[in-house]
């Protein structure tokens, strides 16, 4: 599976593009979250490796914008593994190994969509990211999986 | 020092003899955890035969702390009133040029990011700061105004003096409201479903040596990088409850931000993370018995800091090893614990600690004074009465779900309130509906009661401070509170009147 954010622009969070990919291209597509406001939508979404060329294209021939979530940026300098974010991970993305220092699963983090743990960290060390990765032609996989 | 059991089999070491190995590099020093191990494996005797020193270590935020420093004098000279340094304020207790930098002062550019904390921590690394002083200028310290930069070689001194660090043992911290709240002890999401803890536990210093037989007053230490002291006990101590605390003081030129860091807490304020390891001598199979407690001997309570209170509601006893494991249960659900203090770095500072023994860096030294093991940590005297909620509440007008609209607008009249709870039949608030609501059901001629009554209602609890719940009025814009029980059972109603005529009173 593969993570990717779609940014739906003020003009096409009323249409029901999501539903219409996964109808049209029969692929099931995880949102895992979502969020709608005034000047459009952001929905983080996982799709089957197999599928994700053609599930970008349809969502950019939509005219929805694609990219690779980056989801929190870990500055592992300023970190003293206080372990104070663990707790708060709705996902269970963040543990303390066995030499006690804290670990980030980016497979599991819902980044910039949750941001629950950028708040609490006293080394201030953890950074959401809304800026997100760019998606080149056939550079997507391999971007995709450097997030592992 | 020494307590000797007099039958006792084992022959006692002296502190002198243990001093002459580490000269030596003979003296034979475990971690605290790896002496734990080796009672497990081997026993007390020979535990206590085999090793010279345990080390322990703590990292963690520890707000009463502080430097003292001292900058040298300007010409003309001044005598600070006024103090900041890279625009946190700066108390200034003493003379003309000796300031104190506490953790807790916030930068009045930046405050809760940068404060005190990291401003001792930028001075340890060697940065540039930039001091801006007021004076109102005397006949011997004319100047009124100046603005300098400096770093810590500049400084005549510059100490670690920290009147409150190293707890035995702390809270664990849950919040039991309905929002998340951000506390001392971190963040603390709703309804139980976080926790929070700080402390080394079985590494913890004062946890190692609960009798003070071996650290007192003059007890050198590893304190943020360095050796440094402990001076005396600390504020609030009280040993004979496990809330043990220590006084310590270090030259903070010679620290490293390794073991010293400035924290920002959200909405709480800033702080500094000190590093603090203490050596015990095992001078008697006693002190060995002791090094070798575990995390599951050593317990603490689950605190509800949802509870604007001094003494908040204790839920359970929780030890450290369950606290550890990075899960806990409470009211039979599966919370994930936080810790706030850095075990990682803890055990750094032990072994850092072991290795300065090892390599005759460290000397241990006989404290030339004991610490007091009976005083009592006491609450504040107040002389003036703090009003709650239950000292202004009265009785509530209450109606059942079925009730017709038009029998509760007429008690709305009779009992002339504003306000009516709609509860079920365990008496458990399920709404409330205003005389607004009733007028507009009237106009629009709705009949049910479900139709105009409010479901999401704000409540107060009755040992809540009174100036909380007329802030949560405030916040969400309405003039009565419900005051419901744990169960949510209503106990009464506190309005905007009760609490105007309070003041006015």
């Amino acid at each position: 599976m593969v993570r990717i954010l779609l940014r739906f622009s003020e003009a096409l969070v009323e249409k029901p593009i999501t539903s219409q990919i996964i109808l049209e291209l029969k692929v099931p597509i995880n949102i895992i979250t979502a969020h709608v406001n005034s000047k459009g939508g952001e929905i983080l979404a996982e799709i089957p490796d197999d599928a994700l060329d053609k599930t970008v294209k349809a969502f950019r021939a939509k005219g929805v914008e694609v990219s690779i979530p980056k989801l929190v940026e870990v500055d592992m300098e300023a970190c003293f593994s206080c372990g104070t974010c663990v707790s708060l991970c709705p996902v269970e993305a963040i543990s303390i190994d066995k030499d006690g220092s804290v670990v980030f699963d980016r497979e599991k983090c819902v980044g910039s969509t949750c941001s629950a743990c950028v708040d609490a960290c006293p080394a201030r060390a953890i950074k959401s990211v809304k800026q997100l990765g760019t998606i080149d032609k056939g550079g997507l996989k391999k971007k995709a999986q450097k997030q592992s | 020092m020494q307590k000797f059991k007099p039958n006792s089999k084992q022959n006692p070491r002296t502190l002198e003899e243990i001093n002459e190995k580490i000269k030596k590099g003979d003296a034979q020093v475990l971690t605290a955890e790896e002496m734990k191990r080796l009672v497990e494996s081997s026993g007390v005797e020979v535990a206590f035969k085999e090793i010279d020193v345990v080390t322990t270590g703590t990292f963690g935020a520890m707000c009463s702390s502080g430097a003292i420093i001292n900058t040298g004098h300007s010409d003309p000279p001044i005598k600070m009133d006024k103090v900041w340094i890279n625009d946190v304020p700066i108390c200034h207790p003493g003379a003309a040029v000796d300031l104190y930098i506490g953790p807790t002062a916030m930068s009045e550019t930046q405050p809760f990011e940068y404060g005190g904390g990291h401003l001792i921590e930028d001075l340890v690394n060697g940065k540039e700061v930039d001091l801006k002083a007021t004076a109102y200028g005397t006949d011997c310290y004319p100047r009124t105004q100046l603005r300098t930069q400096l770093t810590k070689d500049d400084l005549n001194q510059f100490y670690l003096l920290n009147f409150r660090n190293c707890y035995q043992h702390y809270n664990c911290a849950v919040n039991s409201r309905d929002e998340t709240i951000y506390t001392y002890m971190g963040k603390l999401l709703p309804h139980f479903r976080n926790a929070t803890f700080s402390g080394a536990g079985e590494l913890n210093p004062l946890m190692n040596d609960p009798d003070y037989e071996t650290i007192g007053m003059g007890t050198r230490i590893f304190l943020g990088g360095t050796q440094g002291y402990v001076i005396g006990e600390g504020t609030q101590h009280e040993a004979r409850s496990q809330n043990g605390t220590l006084m310590v003081r270090g030259d903070a030129k010679k620290m490293s931000t390794e073991f010293l860091q400035g924290a920002a807490l959200t909405k709480y304020g800033t702080s500094l993370y000190v590093g603090i390891g203490i050596p015990i001598p095992i001078l008697n199979l006693g002190l060995a018995k002791k090094t070798a407690i575990r995390d599951e001997e050593i317990f603490t309570s689950v605190v509800d800091y949802g509870v604007p209170r001094r003494d908040r509601p204790k839920l359970r006893q929780v030890s450290y090893k369950e606290l550890k494991s990075g899960s806990m249960t409470l009211e039979d659900k599966r919370i994930r614990v936080s810790s706030l203090s850095s075990l990682k770095v803890a055990r750094k500072i032990a072994k850092t600690l072991k290795e300065w023994i090892e390599s005759s860096e460290f000397l241990l030294t006989a404290p030339v004074e004991r610490l007091p093991l009976d005083n009592v940590f006491k609450p504040m005297r107040q002389t003036e009465e703090t009003p709650f909620v239950a000292g202004v509440m009265h009785a509530a007008v209450t109606c059942a779900e079925n009730e017709p609209i038009r029998d509760i607008a007429s008690r709305i009249v009779t009992r002339s309130v504003n306000h009516i709870i709609v509860v079920d039949e365990h008496g458990k608030i399920t709404g409330i509906v205003t005389s607004w609501d009733i007028t507009r059901a009237m106009a629009e001629g709705r009949k049910a009661l479900a139709d105009v009554v409010s479901r999401r209602v704000v409540t107060a609890k009755p040992d809540e401070p009174l100036e909380i719940a007329s802030k949560r009025m405030a916040k969400h814009n309405i003039s009565a509170l419900p005051v419901i029980d744990h169960e949510g059972r209503v106990l009464g109603i506190v309005t905007s009147e009760d609490v105007s005529k309070l003041l006015g009173r």
